[in-house]
C-alpha cells in the first residue's frame, strides 16, 4: 500500500516521484546488494566453482586482451578545382592556366575535378564513419564483457543458493524421518496390549495422601491420555517403593517405552496434549507413574545416559549437522539452565 | 482582421493532432476575425491522395479553400531520402528533396499564398515539417506565424528549418519544451514566441455510468486513448501492464480506445473498444481512474489535457520531455521511465484515493488556467496586436545556388538531434534557453496547488 508523506492539500509531483524512486531502491535493497553479490562471488567461488574454469578477474582480463583503439592514419588527398594545374614552377602554372581554355576544347576537365573532389570527400567521410563505428563496437564489447562478468557473478550466486537449498532439503528430510520414527514409537506405546505371559498388575489405587515428590532425574514423560488396557495395580497398591515382580515380557516392554522417551519431549507435547509436568511438580497418578516407580531410580539414571547418547547420535545422523555447520543445532554447553532441567541437556532441535 | 490558416489537411472527419489543432484554432478565431483555411485535397497523411474536390467549401462556418496535391507520396523514395538526411552527411538539396518526397507537394497552394498573402493580415502555418509550411512560410514570410507542433524527432535536426524559424514573424508553441528545443536548434530567441497550446471541447456533464453500462466495464480501470501503435509507446505499455497484472494487489483493467495497429495482448483485464465517438471517449475518461499516456514523442498531448479537464490524473511516459514537463508543471500527473516506476506510480494512483483526487483537481485547475478557450484566444489576439505594432523582420534569404545546394557539408539530423538539450523545461532551464525573452508562455513557473 503506497503511502506518501504529503502533509497538506498540496501535491508536488517531483517530490512524490522521489519518494517512489526511494521506495523502489528500498525494495531492491531487500534482495542482495551488488556488494553482497560480489562478496559472495569472491569468497565462495573457489569453494563451489572450479577456479581454473572461471576467473574472478574476468573483466580485467577481457580489457587487457583488447588494446585501446587508435584510428589508423589513412592516406587521403585534397582535390580542389586547381589541383590538376598545380606545380611549384610559376611559369609552368601560368602556361597551364593560359592553355586551360584550349584543354577544355578537347575534353571537360570539370567533371573529372568534380568526381575526384567528391571521391576525396567520400574517403574522408568513410574513414570518419569507420572510426566512429569501430569506437561504437568497442564500447559495445565493453558492455558485453560487463554482461558476461555479471552473468558469472549471478551464476555463482545461484550455485551457492542451490547448494544451500539442497543442504536444507536434506536436513529437513532427515528431521522428518526422525520425527516419523519417533511418532511410530509413541504410537506403539499407546496401542500396546499386554501379552498373555505378562503379569497383569492391578490398577494403582489412589493414595489418600499425595505421593512424595520425586527427584527431577526420575521424572518420566507423562502423557495425559490413558492407554487402552489399564495396567494392573501393583501388589503393594502403592505407586513407588519396592520393585514389582518382573514378567517374561516386561523387560522388553520397558525397553520399548524407554525408546519411546528418547525424543526428549513428552508424548503429550508431540501429540498436542498437555505438556509433561515440570520437575518438582506433583506427580500425576496413573499407570505411567507406576511404570516409573516400577523401573526404579537406578534404571532411570541409566536410561538418561542412554537417551542422551542416542539422541545426540540421532541428531547428528538426521539433522545433517556434521555435513553443514550452519544448521541450528544446540549443543549441550549452549543449553541454558532455563531450557533444561538439572542434569539434562536439550539436544533435540525439535523441542527447542 | 483577415487571417489565413494553412494546414496540410482539413475537415471535420480528420482527427490528426495538428489538423484538429488547426481546425479548433480556425473556428475559435473566426469569432474575432475573418478566417480562411488554405489546405489540400488530401485526407490521408500517408499517401496525400487527392480525395476532396479543389475549390472553396465551408466547414463549420469557416471557408476552406482546397488545392490539389501534385503527386502522391512514394513511401520507398521517402524512406530512402529519410535515411539519407537523417543518418548521413548530406547536402541542402538532399533535404529539399526529402521535403518534396514527404509532401503534401502542392505548388498550387504555395503559388496562391505567394500571390494573395497581401490579402491577409497574418497567415498561420501549422506543422513546420511539411511542404506547405516550409514553402508557404517562405512565400509569405512577413505575415507568417508558425505553429510548429514540433516533436523531438529527426526532422528537427534538418538544416532547412532553422532559417525558417528565424524568418517568420512569430511562433506559437505548444509547450515550453518545444520552445526550448526550437531555440536550441535555431537560436531564434529574438523572434516573438508564446506557449499557447490548444483547448478542447470537453463536455460539462459526461456520463461515466452510461459508458460502463454500454461496454460492460466494471471495477476500476485505466484508459488509453489514441492510435494503438508502437510509435505511441503502446508496446512498452503492454509489457509493463502485463507485469502489473501479475501483482495480485492491482485491480485495474486497461481500456484501450483507438485504432489498432499493434497486436493487443489477450487478457481479461485488457479491453480494446476500437474507435469510439467523442461522447463515449469523454464518458470513458470520466469513468476511468486515470489516463495512461505512453507516447515517447508529443508536442502537446490533447488527450492528457482532456483528462485533466475532467479531473482525472495522468500517468505519462517520463521519456517524453513534454509529457513529463506537463505533469510537473500541472502537478496533476505522475510519470515513469521503467517498469518499476510504472508499477509503483500506477499502484500509487490506484490505491491512494487522496493522491488521485488531488492530482485530478490540480489537472482541472491547470486546464482552466492555461488551456481554456478564452485563454487560448486571448494569447493569439495579443500576439496579433503585438505584431501589428512591430515592424516585419528582414526578408528571408533566398535558397543557395545549384552548386551550394549540392555541397555535402550538412551533418546527419540524428547527430544534431543528439546534441539538443533534453529534459523537461523547468524554470531554470527555460531561463537558460531564452535569455532576455519575455515570459509570456503558460506554465513557466512551477505551480503549486
Amino acid at each position: 500500500m503506497p503511502d506518501f508523506n504529503v502533509r497538506s492539500d498540496s501535491v508536488n509531483v517531483e517530490q512524490i516521484m522521489e519518494q517512489i524512486r526511494a521506495r523502489i531502491r528500498e525494495k531492491r535493497g531487500v534482495d542482495y546488494t551488488e556488494q553482497q553479490i560480489r562478496d559472495l562471488a569472491a569468497v565462495k567461488l573457489e569453494k563451489f566453482l572450479d577456479p581454473k574454469g572461471v576467473r574472478s578477474d574476468l573483466l580485467e582480463r577481457y580489457r587487457k586482451l583488447q588494446p585501446a583503439y587508435e584510428p589508423p592514419e589513412l592516406p587521403n588527398y585534397e582535390f580542389e578545382d586547381s589541383t590538376l594545374y598545380e606545380t611549384h614552377r610559376g611559369p609552368l602554372r601560368f602556361i597551364r592556366k593560359l592553355l586551360n581554355p584550349l584543354l577544355k576544347l578537347f575534353f571537360n576537365p570539370n567533371k573529372l575535378i568534380q568526381a575526384l573532389h567528391i571521391q576525396s570527400k567520400l574517403n574522408a567521410m568513410y574513414a570518419e564513419r569507420e572510426a566512429r563505428r569501430e569506437a561504437a563496437r568497442r564500447a559495445t564489447d565493453q558492455l558485453t564483457y560487463e554482461l558476461i562478468h555479471n552473468l558469472v557473478l549471478e551464476t555463482t550466486r545461484l550455485g551457492i543458493e542451490v547448494k544451500n537449498l539442497k543442504m536444507r532439503v536434506e536436513s529437513v528430510g532427515s528431521r522428518l524421518e526422525f520425527n516419523e520414527r519417533r511418532a511410530r514409537a509413541l504410537e506403539s506405546v499407546v496401542v500396546y496390549k499386554p501379552g498373555e505371559g505378562d503379569v497383569v498388575a492391578p490398577p494403582p489405587q489412589r493414595a489418600p495422601a499425595p505421593s512424595a515428590p520425586r527427584p527431577p532425574q526420575q521424572q518420566p514423560p507423562a502423557p495425559t491420555f490413558q492407554p487402552s488396557p489399564a495396567p494392573p495395580p501393583s501388589p503393594s497398591g502403592v505407586a513407588g517403593g519396592a520393585a514389582a515382580p518382573e514378567g517374561p515380557g516386561q523387560r522388553s516392554r520397558r525397553r520399548r517405552r524407554r525408546r519411546g522417551r528418547r525424543g526428549g519431549g513428552s508424548a503429550a507435547g508431540i501429540m498436542g496434549g498437555q505438556p509433561a509436568p515440570q520437575p518438582g511438580a506433583p506427580e500425576a497418578s496413573g499407570p505411567v507413574g507406576h511404570d516409573v516407580a516400577d523401573e526404579g531410580a537406578d534404571t532411570d539414571a541409566m536410561d538418561e545416559v542412554e537417551t542422551n547418547a542416542v539422541a545426540t547420535d540421532d541428531l547428528d545422523q538426521f539433522s545433517g549437522a556434521s555435513s553443514h555447520p550452519s544448521e541450528p543445532v544446540t549443543r549441550p554447553e549452549d543449553a541454558g539452565p532455563a531450557d533444561a532441567g538439572p542434569g539434562r541437556v536439550k539436544t533435540d532441535p525439535d523441542t527447542q | 482582421m483577415k487571417l489565413a490558416v494553412v494546414v496540410q489537411r482539413y475537415g471535420q472527419a480528420i482527427n490528426g493532432g495538428a489538423e484538429l489543432h488547426a481546425r479548433y484554432i480556425a473556428e475559435h478565431l473566426a469569432k474575432h476575425a475573418q478566417v480562411e483555411v488554405l489546405t489540400t485535397c488530401a485526407t490521408d497523411y500517408v499517401t496525400w491522395r487527392n480525395e476532396l474536390q479543389p475549390g472553396v467549401e465551408t466547414v463549420n462556418g469557416v471557408p476552406v479553400r482546397r488545392f490539389r496535391v501534385k503527386r502522391e507520396r512514394d513511401p520507398r523514395v521517402f524512406g530512402r531520402r529519410s535515411d539519407r538526411v537523417f543518418a548521413q552527411r548530406h547536402s541542402l538539396g538532399d533535404e529539399l528533396d526529402w521535403l518534396d518526397a514527404e509532401g503534401p507537394t502542392s505548388p498550387a497552394l504555395v503559388d496562391y499564398i505567394g500571390k494573395h498573402a497581401a490579402d491577409f493580415d497574418f497567415c498561420l502555418f501549422f506543422s513546420y515539417r511539411y511542404y506547405h509550411a516550409y514553402h508557404g512560410a517562405r512565400a509569405a514570410a512577413s505575415r507568417a506565424i508558425l505553429v510548429p507542433t514540433a516533436e523531438r524527432d529527426e526532422a528537427i535536426g534538418l538544416s532547412i528549418f532553422p532559417p525558417l524559424f528565424r524568418a517568420v514573424r512569430a511562433l506559437m508553441y505548444n509547450s515550453p519544451e518545444e520552445r526550448a528545443m526550437i531555440h536550441a536548434v535555431s537560436g531564434n530567441q529574438a523572434i516573438p514566441g508564446v506557449v499557447v497550446g490548444i483547448g478542447s471541447e470537453v463536455p460539462h456533464n459526461p456520463q461515466p455510468g452510461r459508458f460502463r453500462q454500454k461496454y460492460n466495464i466494471r471495477g476500476p480501470f485505466a484508459v488509453y486513448v489514441g492510435r494503438i501503435d508502437q510509435n505511441k509507446g503502446c508496446k512498452e505499455l503492454f509489457e509493463f501492464f502485463q507485469g502489473y497484472l501479475r501483482d495480485p494487489s492491482g485491480q485495474l483493467t486497461l481500456v484501450l480506445i483507438g485504432k489498432e495497429l499493434l497486436p493487443i495482448p489477450s487478457h481479461s483485464r485488457i479491453r480494446h473498444l476500437g474507435f469510439v465517438d467523442d461522447a463515449d471517449k469523454f464518458d470513458a475518461m470520466a469513468a476511468a481512474d486515470l489516463l495512461i499516456m505512453p507516447s515517447y514523442f508529443e508536442s502537446l498531448s490533447m488527450v492528457a489535457l482532456e483528462a485533466w479537464a475532467l479531473g482525472k490524473p495522468v500517468l505519462a511516459n517520463g521519456k517524453c520531455d513534454v509529457l513529463k514537463g506537463q505533469c510537473i508543471r500541472s502537478n496533476a500527473g505522475l510519470y515513469y521511465e521503467n517498469y518499476a516506476e510504472f508499477s509503483e506510480t500506477l499502484a500509487a494512483i490506484e490505491q491512494n484515493r487522496w493522491l488521485s483526487g488531488t492530482l485530478g483537481r490540480n489537472g482541472r485547475q491547470f486546464f482552466r488556467e492555461h488551456y481554456d478557450w478564452p485563454v487560448i484566444e486571448r494569447k493569439y489576439l495579443e500576439m496579433f496586436d503585438r505584431l501589428k505594432k512591430e515592424a516585419p523582420a528582414k526578408a528571408l534569404d533566398p535558397l543557395p545556388g545549384w552548386f551550394d545546394r549540392r555541397r555535402q557539408d550538412l551533418p546527419a539530423a540524428d547527430e544534431v538531434l543528439a546534441k539538443l538539450p533534453t529534459g523537461s523545461a523547468t524554470p531554470r532551464f527555460a531561463q537558460h534557453a531564452e535569455p532576455g525573452a519575455p515570459s509570456t508562455g503558460s506554465g513557466q513557473g512551477r505551480r503549486r496547488a
